[in-house]
């Protein structure tokens, strides 16, 4: 199965944000809700992800309130890949 | 009441079938109705210790049973065991449903099918088993289907769920129109309640929910259960509506 790497999430995560005039910072520490990342901007990346693997990535809600930073987010689409 | 509308009235249910009723509200509607001297058919796909006790206690009067409400063969058979052992089905509760927790968009479409399955097609496919039942059988009857205020009110992570119990409120005033008072049908819509269909909420939003709730509290099974009873056993006229329990919650 085609997966993205890390980095690759990163630039997608990036350019979700840089689509509503943010800025992901580089530390991988950073909370969501000082940059604005919210819920639906989760689903977008993870739709973008989608597109770029052509695979779908399901998962129900309760994962996705434990996603706080950055990093949290990388890791759990990460995981979601591998499922 | 004149004779003539004693013979229209729809008698009290006295064999009740409850779809569902292993744990949480549906086992609360169970142990209700068996405590008020009714004769109670109640399954689940797992048939659960605390129900196993009920049909142990009450041996004449339960009939308990490991059934799929998707598996068609498996709810008639079931329905005709319950008339064997406990006679005609005057009452059935649609309570058993799957609940959601996914944003749409993340949501498989096996997932949308299995929840529409279990909450929509399957109890409209019971209760049209049942009421053939009644029917030919010369009987009136109640119907109670357990919908959810989320049939009324949107809520994120509860699109197909909350279709499906839009849905049933649906077809429950289509069934009071098309039973023509033979057969009363009404739904029960609660708020959020604790049971392991909700445990997946977080306690942020519980707090919330409860905030947002004039009476100060999250519905309990056991306030729900005596409207459940009273739509079964009373004489009332209520028929083909929704009746909310949410401590105004939703208003
Ligand atoms: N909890 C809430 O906050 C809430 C709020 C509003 C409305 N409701 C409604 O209230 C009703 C009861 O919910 P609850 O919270 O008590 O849920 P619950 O604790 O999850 O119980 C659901 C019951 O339905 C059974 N069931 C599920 N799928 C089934 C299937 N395919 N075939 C047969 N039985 C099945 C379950 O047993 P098995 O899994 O063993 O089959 C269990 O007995 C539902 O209609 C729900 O939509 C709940």
């Amino acid at each position: 199965m085609n997966q993205l790497t890390r980095s690759q999430i990163r630039d997608l995560m990036e350019q979700v944000l840089k689509n509503q005039g943010k800025v992901l910072p580089d530390d991988d520490a950073a909370d969501l809700r000082e940059i604005g990342f919210r819920s639906l901007d989760f689903s977008e990346l993870a739709l973008r992800v989608e597109d770029e693997t052509g695979e779908e990535l399901n998962f129900d809600a309760p994962g996705l309130r434990r996603i706080a930073t950055v990093g949290d987010v990388l890791d759990f689409l990460l995981q979601l890949q591998q499922q | 009441m004149s004779d003539l509308v004693d013979a229209q009235l729809v008698p009290p249910a006295t064999v009740v079938l409850v779809s569902g009723g292993s744990r949480g509200l549906g086992l609360a509607i169970v142990t209700d109705l068996l405590g008020r001297g009714l004769k109670v058919a109640a399954f689940a796909r797992t048939v659960t210790p605390e129900l196993e006790k009920l049909a142990a206690e009450h041996p004449d009067r339960v009939h308990v049973g490991s059934v799929d409400v998707t598996d068609q063969q498996a709810s008639q058979a079931f329905v005709k065991e319950v008339e064997q052992r406990l006679g005609p089905i005057d009452g059935i509760v649609n309570n058993a449903a799957v609940g959601q927790d996914s944003l749409h968009v993340h949501t498989s479409t096996d997932g949308i099918a299995r929840i529409i399955e279990t909450n929509l097609t399957a109890p409209l496919q019971l209760t049209r088993f049942v009421v053939r039942r009644m029917f030919a059988k010369g009987l009136k009857g109640r119907i109670v289907n357990i919908t959810s205020i989320c049939a009324q009110r949107g809520f994120p992570g509860l699109v197909a769920y909350s279709a499906t119990k839009g849905g049933m409120d649906a077809a429950t005033r289509s069934l009071a129109r098309e039973l023509g008072g033979r057969v009363l049908a009404n739904a029960v819509a609660p708020g959020f309640f604790a049971s392991e269909m909700s445990a997946v909420l977080g306690q942020t939003q519980l707090d919330q929910i409860v905030r947002r709730t004039p009476t100060g509290h999250l519905t309990e099974p056991e306030e729900v259960v005596p409207v459940v009873r009273m739509l079964l056993c009373e004489q009332t006229n209520i028929n083909g509506q929704v009746i909310v329990v949410d401590g105004a919650a939703s208003i």
